[in-house]
């Protein structure tokens, strides 16, 4: 036992775990200059909390064997679908979305731990038996997968969360080894599905839609965001405006800057240069998580990496789109930048699958 | 692409393969975004920066107070106070055109403006123009409420507090002090003024405006999201006008608008001791604090095209024919050239013949047997006509001249008409100069050619009644800052008429018998004060029945007799009778000066 805790620990990723420390150093850092609500300081120490949680759970998910979590995959899947249903019977509304369950002074997003159930039901259905080879029954197989908690989710509302699991589930797809014609054939289907996915859409969801293609369309409404997001990160310019003269941020111009927007107050402060050593890091991450799934000797591990990775990736991709105004909005946080105690944990939970796997590449 | 290399399976193993695949996508996936900083934050950075510049800051000019006018006492002739103004900021409307006139619709039908007024104003100037749009003045606290509660739906919409021009009545001191307004178009051509800068365009306001405009001040603020300011960066204090001391008495002047209500014509009281105007009022006046401001078009419209000429400043911009007050011009050329004498007599039968024409006194059957100082008592016109035919036309003219008539009075303010003395006709075939016979009778009792403002018959009342001294009518003692004295009139005689002392009291005895006994001008006694006047009814020539009876009434008197302290004249256009018309209104003004407020006069030498 001793020797395989030493084996173990002799494979655990420092370097993905410093990273990780350092983007939240990074995050606690812009939250503390924003001076959010009555109390400046609780949200950064909240945060922090929130990190220390989540270091938990990344060291429970670490030191358990992915391939465990996987064959109880449907079990814990089932646990989130319930914790998405909970939402409409306990759930509290914030700004019109019930997105939350109050458990005493908690407020959990159960969307957010999800996607890691979402994660580990998808590659225990993918590497199923039933599914082999991989082809047009795997695609029929994992379709309900995605597709009742996308509903769930869609009817919170909230539709960033929805719409990240469709990439997950199509990357753990191509990572395990599905013709890519196959899917393209289904994206196109997904296309011109998209009329009646508009009709489903809320009004608000629609306009966020039309105000990113056109973000003029109502400069102090839906459009407003973007813009003011947009004059943040043009006006940190090259090097940055520095705590102080962040004036968009520290004004208030900035509308959920310390969630989904922290991107852009990061980039007022610290400008190009701030920008581009943030992102550096959240390359090298996902290249660690690539190299984890890559060097995996079996699929299980190879597939829970890919998505875990895939996961991360998806979510910075569409938020740093979103923000610098390349993509619709759509509320989705930055992993461990974003305020956000679920999110946090759930990010780390996600790094915590890596490090399993990792551990035991060598077994 | 080159990866961290622990790892055992071989580069050929499918699975791997599709891990570097979707790796490099990843991977080119964030080149994009930063391809998207470099384009936000270095390309376009300088724009961005601008932006959110702008985006906190505000500018917000502070109007500096306008300087007050005073009267002589150091009452308010006209005073400020805070107004609310409708203002546009061209920057925070709604860009897109549809949008923005939602807005201004909204704007339009909350404050009943019209619609185009709005888009005109906004037209006018930079679409992104941090500076305010005015587009209305003086809103009601009712107003700025629906403003206030609208304002979220109303981006780029304020209202400012500015200072305003308040008057002590709507029409008070209308062509004296004259209306301020946002500079006009023209105006703005000429280079001398910023949009929407208030500005003096008639009377003392415009004389005085360079003194009186002050320097406006302007605050640079930061503010929030929300528009509320978080601090300020910048500030200069609004410098507010000099002061203005008029030479005006307001209760003067309020007495005189009052006692002309309901009549067209104009009042002069004049102090013939120093020729400070004490009253100067011309009716129809217009409302000038309408004026103020922003003045709706329609209502614009209606005083400008009114026939009754609001605008015009009766009391030196309209001349008239003197009538019988010029009888006295003509009894003092007379009786200093020795053509008349006091003992002179005509039997007046109320006609009198020249070749073929017919010339009437205005009184059916004359005056019987009269003298000069009845002549001029009972106002005789068959005594006048023989009276100039022997002094000579060129001689009425020559005395006309020296006591200021046919030249503008060089009063402050603008605009001033000269009047007309007739001119010698050049008699063809022989060198040198004629009067017909004809145009001297007329002109003896003040018809014909002869053309007088009000001002001009105060100037010479006073010199009457001051034994010759012609002086420049005063409208303004001094203009002062806190610190010191900027500009400042001592007063100024412009002539002397030289006649013998026997002659000038020959003059103010029947001067006073025109009021006191038994003249034309009974109706401006006052039992306890010698008030010595002429009357005068100026015909007009009637071209049709309606206009029959409508003749200029004039009454210009002076009291006290002995010392005089004013002057007042009186016109009443197509009145009537001098006597009967512009006399009562003389007495009402007099009786207010002397009983009403004697010790305002007693303290105004």
């Amino acid at each position: 036992m001793g020797r395989i805790d030493r084996r173990l620990l002799q494979n655990v990723d420092w370097a993905l775990l410093a990273i990780a420390v350092g983007l939240v150093v990074m995050s606690a850092v812009t939250l503390a200059s924003l001076h959010v609500g009555r109390a400046g300081g609780s949200v950064v120490v909240r945060q922090l909390v929130w990190f220390l949680v989540g270091l938990v759970a990344l060291i429970l998910l670490g030191s358990l064997d992915y391939r465990r979590l996987v064959r109880a995959a449907p079990a814990i899947y089932l646990l989130g679908l319930a914790g998405l249903v909970a939402v409409f019977v306990l759930g509290r509304t914030v700004s019109g979305a019930r997105r939350w369950v109050v458990f005493g002074p908690l407020s959990i997003q159960p969307s957010e731990l999800f996607k890691v159930c979402f994660l580990l039901m998808v590659v225990w259905a993918i590497t199923s038996r039933w599914a082999q080879p991989v082809g047009k029954l795997t695609l029929v197989l994992t379709l309900p997968i995605v597709a009742v908690p996308v509903v769930l989710i869609i009817k919170q509302p909230d539709l960033g969360t929805a719409l990240l699991l469709v990439p997950v589930l199509g990357i753990l797809l191509v990572g395990a080894g599905m013709r890519l014609k196959l899917l393209g054939g289904l994206v196109l289907a997904a296309v011109a599905a998209a009329p009646l996915a508009w009709l489903a859409l809320k009004e608000y969801q629609r306009e966020r839609i039309l105000v990113f293609l056109d973000p003029f369309r109502d400069p102090l409404g839906s459009a407003y965001n973007v813009i003011q997001a947009k004059i943040a990160i043009g006006s940190g310019q090259l090097l940055g405006k520095g705590v102080a003269g962040a004036t968009q941020s520290r004004l208030a111009f900035l509308p959920e800057r310390h969630t989904d927007f922290i991107f852009a107050v990061f980039a007022e402060m610290w400008g190009f240069v701030g920008c581009l050593i943030l992102l550096l890091c959240y390359v090298l991450l996902l290249l660690r998580g690539f190299d984890i799934a890559a060097s995996a000797r079996e699929p299980v591990g190879r597939l829970v990496a890919l998505g875990a990775t895939s996961l991360i990736a998806a979510q910075v991709l569409i938020n740093v789109g979103m923000v610098t105004g390349l993509l619709p909005v759509v509320g989705i946080p930055l992993p461990l930048m974003s305020y956000g105690g679920s999110s946090m944990v759930a990010s780390f939970m996600t790094l915590g699958l890596l490090l399993s796997v990792r551990m035991r590449q060598f077994q | 692409m080159t990866f961290p290399r622990r790892s055992l399976p071989s580069r050929r193993d499918p699975g791997h393969r599709r891990v570097m695949v979707i790796a490099t996508a990843v991977t080119l996936a964030f080149l994009v975004l930063i391809g998207q900083l470099w384009y936000l934050q270095v390309l376009e950075g300088g724009r961005f920066l601008d932006a959110s510049d702008k985006n906190r800051i505000r500018v917000r000019p502070i109007a500096a107070p306008r300087g007050i006018l005073f009267d002589r006492h150091g009452t308010p002739l006209v005073d400020n106070r805070p107004a609310f103004t409708l203002s546009l900021i061209p920057r925070e409307l709604p860009r897109e055109v549809e949008s923005r006139d939602v807005v201004l619709g909204r704007v339009a039908a909350l404050l009943h403006i019209p619609y185009q007024e709005l888009l005109d104003a906004v037209a006018r100037v930079q679409p992104d123009s941090l500076l305010p749009v005015r587009v209305r003045r003086g809103l009601t606290l009712a107003d700025v409420a629906k403003v206030e509660e609208w304002k979220l739906e109303l981006p780029g919409v304020i209202t400012e507090v500015e200072p305003q021009r308040v008057y002590p009545t709507s029409r008070f001191a209308a062509h004296l002090l004259g209306y301020v307004r946002e500079a006009s178009d023209e105006q703005l051509k000429q280079g001398r003024y910023r949009r929407g800068e208030m500005v003096g365009q008639t009377g003392l306001e415009r004389l005085l405006d360079e003194y009186l405009r002050g320097q406006d001040g302007g605050e640079r603020i930061e503010v929030d999201a929300m528009g509320r300011p978080v601090r300020r960066v910048q500030q200069t204090e609004p410098h507010s006008g000099a002061q203005v001391v008029t030479t005006v008495d307001r209760a003067i002047q309020e007495a005189a608008e009052r006692a002309m209500e309901g009549h067209a014509g104009a009042v002069v009281v004049m102090d013939p001791r120093n020729g400070d105007v004490l009253a100067m009022v011309s009716t129809p006046a217009f409302e000038i604090d309408r004026f103020t401001g922003t003045i709706e078009r329609d209502a614009w419209l209606r005083v400008v095209q009114d026939p009754n000429f609001p605008l015009l400043n009766r009391a030196i911009q309209s001349q008239y024919a003197p009538g019988s007050v010029f009888k006295v011009l003509v009894a003092a050329a007379g009786l200093q050239e020795g053509s008349l004498t006091p003992l002179d007599r005509t039997h007046c039968t109320g006609e009198f013949h020249l070749g073929t024409s017919t010339f009437k006194d205005w009184k059916d059957g004359g005056h019987g047997t009269v003298d000069l100082h009845n002549a001029i008592a009972q106002s005789c016109n068959i005594f006048f006509y023989e009276a100039g035919l022997k002094i000579g036309g060129a001689m009425i003219v020559r005395y006309a001249s020296a006591f200021g008539f046919g030249q503008p009075t060089a009063l402050d303010l603008p605009g001033e008409k000269s009047g007309l003395l007739p001119k010698p006709q050049i008699v063809r075939g022989r060198s040198g100069r004629t009067w017909p016979a004809g145009e001297t009778v007329n002109m003896s009792i003040g018809q014909g050619t002869v053309l007088v403002t009000p001002m001009q018959v105060a100037r010479f009342m006073s010199a009457i009644a001051n034994g010759g001294v012609l002086w420049r009518p005063r409208l303004v003692q001094r203009v002062e800052r806190p610190d010191r004295v900027v500009w400042s009139d001592q007063g100024q005689v412009s002539g002397h008429v030289e006649l013998s002392p026997v002659v000038w009291a020959f003059l103010r005895q029947s001067l006073w018998s025109v009021v006191n006994d038994g003249g034309t001008g009974a109706a401006a006694r006052i039992p306890g004060l010698d008030i010595a006047g002429k009357t005068g009814t100026a015909q007009m020539i009637a071209k049709s029945k309606a206009e029959k009876g409508q003749d200029h009434a004039w009454f210009a008197a002076f009291a006290p007799m002995k010392a005089p302290e004013v002057v007042v004249v009186v016109m009443v256009e197509r009145g009537g009778k001098g006597g009967q018309v512009a006399a009562p209104i003389a007495r009402k003004i007099l009786n207010a000066i002397f009983f009403e407020r004697v010790a305002a006069v007693e303290t105004s030498g």
